[in-house]
């Protein structure tokens, strides 16, 4: 059913297709996904009871974890299909597709501006006979790295991200830089105070605007409720329910699996 | 000008203390920055010696040198840039473990090849007939002018790791060795890094290979032991493996202190230096690799420092 | 048909040492996770303590077998105390870890010789018979190694799989949060296994010794092999990487058999492992996590 409108019309926005996907650990199915798009609207909400698959959903769209069945597709909004999950994970990136991380990532030997110059660098840049680059990659990306670090008042940039909540902060940033087409955010506001929290609500929001498709995933259900769009509802490694943030704010199976009662 | 100080063995003592801080300052590129414990050097640098020593002997060329030395040294840098390429592929995915593994047994299989192959590279008989490629007349000022060549080539190798730091490609090796799977989610193509990466490394390796036949002009498979790759390894960790000058600093502490220091300096009794101090020399540096790594693991100049270094070239 | 008895017999005669070594190495390995060099002069000194003991008391081989083993099993618990256990109380990482190992390798192999001397020795044995087993003349020495290394192996597989000290090896092994929960003693279990796997690579360096000659290299020689022969089959157990170890063994033979050249047959196998391990390692970097 929802294939056929899928094909009939060229999406606006990148969407992701996961068709028939399974994955288990030691015996234990963690996600199992029989047909679902993502990216129809510009921001959705992806929550759930621990242990539903959000993570290991992301984790499989990223290909950085393998697939036991099934497959996972971009559509661009140009019209064709890209098989995300035939490719290498660091292909990911160059389809536009890019995701923070949940736990904390970080490289720690590189000082914050060198990880964004790093994100920002074109491959070509990189190769081991240009060795006279820097001056032209610093400045063919000054201007939004700079931009970035003003935003989420970076102190100093030649300096390394210490705390927990810089190297969260780091990590969004460097997917900003990768100018994502599709976004997926795993908690990005986790361990933030609010002010930042706000902050990366607003980034995303203009992303969103822009035409970047973002999914997130988040604990805390205030960001769900005012950001979002479309909220899908996962338990044990499907997605059982999808609807705007009210009707699921509202909806019974919710309430009693995750909400609780007292929280409507 | 000259040069009565520099007797034949500060002259082969100087030479190894420059080829070896060669090959350590590429190891740096891999250990020290990509962190890939490449156990194999001395199979890229055999590769080169030899296939540049068989072409110089057994082939008939047509023109002499300084032609002949240009064409031998260019197909063996060739040659072990090629099994760099191959090192390099099979390595791309393999953990720690899995490294030592694959180089350990390239260095192996070059040496089983080197020494099954007698009728071509002389195998445990060794094999003669290199020279200079040119004749400036005393063998004494022939020497000292190749250890000048050959310090250029370093001083090139030196200048390249340098500006490899201060490039986006530096950043990305390093990015790579710190965490490889963030790096990748970066759109980083860290596989296609390291093939790169053991091309360069062990074609410039394979080149200090072919100027070390030079200048030792008598290829013994004896050389294809694990030595070289040790004195490289322990000079480096000495000094620093995130340095650009950890290599030369520790080169010069390690093999240096042995090769110069005690070979032409320390009055000690002339029957040591045929067996007790060579021996002392390779278990000293074993010592060292644990000593350093245990109490002071950047070595002796310490990690890299990237907050210092972006403020030099971008400013605050 | 007399090809494949031949490389058979030879084969598991000649190598038999090979699968012991492999066996306390893929044991040390499976415990601490960490590729020990060092492990090769395990092998070297069981050589050199067998052939000391065998010369300077004048005692058979036999009898300076066990006393050997037990030597190099107390050096290689003694690397663990002083050098080992404390790297690891420092959060040393893996890759440094594997450069001490072979900074301590290559320690021993030198130091060594100051101790035992530089030329090469020889254990002082009376000349072996020779047994003919299906039309293939075998020295009455190397059978008797053979028999050993299948004793010596197969007590250790029962001391693992049936002993209670084996179950908390392997219980460490797998989890070791969990093990010390179970009431484990991880110290005494990780020196144990040290010990043992000392013993193991002591014994097979005095029937290498004994074979050939006791020289520095005598370890390192062979630490090729057992590594590989450990990676390889450990993905089974322990019955894998003996498995392994004795096709290795004959595979060895029979194409230094075959090609005029021993050294080729060395060549093709370390070819073979190599691929093996590559296929393997593309496959473990799809499914990693994170």
């Amino acid at each position: 059913m929802v294939a056929d409108t899928v094909s009939a019309v060229a999406p606006a926005r990148p969407q992701i297709r996961i068709q028939g996907v399974v994955k288990s650990y030691a015996g234990r199915v963690v996600v199992n996904i029989d047909d679902t798009v993502l990216g129809a609207s510009p921001i959705e909400g992806l929550i759930g009871p621990n242990g539903a698959g959000k993570t290991t959903l992301m984790r499989l769209i990223m290909h950085s974890t393998a697939l036991d069945r099934g497959t996972i597709s971009l559509l661009p909004p140009t019209g064709g299909e890209v098989v995300l999950s035939s490719q290498s994970s660091n292909r990911m990136a160059h389809h536009g597709v890019v995701k923070s991380n949940q736990v904390i990532m970080d490289f720690d030997r590189l000082t914050v501006l060198d990880s964004l110059l790093l994100a920002a660098a074109e491959g070509t840049y990189e190769q081991p006979h240009r060795i006279f680059s820097e001056k032209t990659v610093y400045r063919r990306h000054k201007d939004e790295i700079r931009h970035y670090l003003d935003f989420f008042g970076f102190a100093d940039p030649t300096a390394f991200a210490l705390s927990a909540g810089e190297k969260k902060l780091l990590d969004i940033v460097r997917c900003l830089l990768l100018k994502p087409t599709f976004l997926l955010l795993d908690e990005p506001t986790a361990g933030l105070p609010e002010d930042l929290t706000d902050k990366v609500m607003v980034v995303v929001r203009e992303l969103a605007a822009a035409g970047t498709s973002v999914v997130i995933v988040e604990h805390d259900l205030n960001v769900i409720w005012n950001l979002c769009d479309e909220v899908l509802f996962m338990a044990e490694g499907s997605v059982i329910l999808r609807g705007d943030p009210q009707s699921i704010r509202s909806h019974r199976t919710v309430v009693e699996k995750y909400l609780g009662e007292g929280h409507v | 000008m000259t040069f009565d100080f520099l007797d034949s063995f500060l002259i082969t003592g100087l030479f190894s203390v420059v080829m070896v801080t060669g090959l350590a300052l590429l190891l740096h590129l891999q250990l020290g920055l990509t962190r890939i414990a490449n156990f194999g050097v001395v199979g890229f640098w055999g590769i080169g010696m030899y296939v540049f020593g068989v072409l110089y002997v057994k082939v008939d060329w047509s023109f002499g040198d300084p032609y002949q030395f240009l064409v031998c040294a260019a197909i063996a840098t060739i040659a072990s840039g090629l099994a760099g390429l191959l090192v390099g592929w099979l390595i791309a995915d393999l953990d720690t473990d899995g490294v030592l593994v694959v180089t350990l047994g390239f260095a192996t299989a070059v040496q089983l090849v080197a020494t099954a192959q007698d009728d071509i590279t002389g195998g445990a008989r060794g094999m003669g007939g290199l020279d200079f490629p040119f004749d400036i007349g005393k063998v004494k000022d022939n020497e000292l002018l190749w250890l000048g060549f050959t310090m250029a080539v370093v001083a090139g190798i030196l200048f390249y790791v340098w500006r490899v730091h201060r490039s986006p490609y530096g950043r990305h090796l390093i990015a790579v060795g710190a965490n490889e799977r963030l790096a990748r989610s970066l759109g980083k193509s860290t596989s296609r890094t390291k093939l790169w990466l053991f091309v360069i490394a062990s074609a410039a390796m394979g080149l200090l290979g072919a100027m070390n036949g030079v200048m030792v002009r008598f290829l013994d498979i004896g050389n294809l032991g694990i030595d070289i790759t040790l004195a490289a390894m322990a000079g480096l960790i000495l000094g620093g493996t995130a340095r650009v000058w950890g290599a030369v600093v520790g080169v010069f502490l390690t093999v240096g202190v042995f090769d110069i220091v005690i070979q032409s300096y320390l009055p000690l009794p002339r029957e040591w230096y045929t067996q007790a101090i060579p021996v002392m020399r390779e278990a000293i540096f074993g010592l060292t690799l644990i000593i350093v790594l245990l109490f002071r693991p950047y070595g002796i100049l310490g990690d890299m420092r990237r907050d210092s270094l972006m403020r030099k070239i971008h400013g605050r | 048909m007399d090809f494949i008895l031949q490389s058979l017999v030879i084969g598991l005669t000649e190598n038999a040492p090979l699968v012991l070594a492999a066996i306390g190495f893929a044991l040390l390995y499976k415990l601490t996770g960490l590729i020990n060099v060092a492990y090769s002069e395990t092998i070297t000194l069981g050589a050199y303590f067998g052939m000391w003991l065998n010369t300077t008391y004048g005692l058979d081989f036999y009898t300076v077998l066990i006393p050997a083993g037990l030597l190099a099993g107390v050096v290689s618990l003694v690397t663990y105390l002083v050098l080992f256990r404390p790297a690891k109380r420092r959060n040393v990482g893996g890759l440094e870890m594997i450069i001490i190992s072979f900074g301590l390798s290559i320690f021993l192999r030198h130091a060594l010789q100051f101790v035992f001397g530089y030329p090469e020795r020889f254990f002082d044995v009376p000349p072996p018979d020779t047994i003919m087993l299906f039309g293939v003349g075998v020295t009455s020495f190397r059978l008797l190694a053979l028999a050993s290394v299948a004793v010596i192996s197969l007590l250790l597989w029962l001391f693992i799989q049936r002993t209670s000290y084996g179950l908390q090896m392997r219980a460490l092994a797998s989890d070791e949060a969990l093990a010390k929960v179970s009431g484990i003693r991880p110290l005494a279990v990780t020196m144990l296994v040290w010990a043992i796997a000392g013993v193991a690579g002591g014994m097979a360096g005095a029937f290498y010794g004994v074979g050939t000659s006791v020289s520095p290299l005598l370890g390192w020689r062979q630490f090729l092999l057992i590594l590989m022969v450990a990676l390889v089959g450990r993905n089974w157990g322990l019955g894998g990487v003996i498995a392994v170890g004795i096709c290795t063994s004959v595979a060895l033979v029979a194409m230094a058999l075959q090609f005029d050249q021993a050294l080729y047959a060395q060549l093709v196998l370390i070819v073979i492992f190599i691929v093996i391990l590559k296929v393997r390692g593309s496959r473990l970097a799809e499914t990693a996590k994170v």
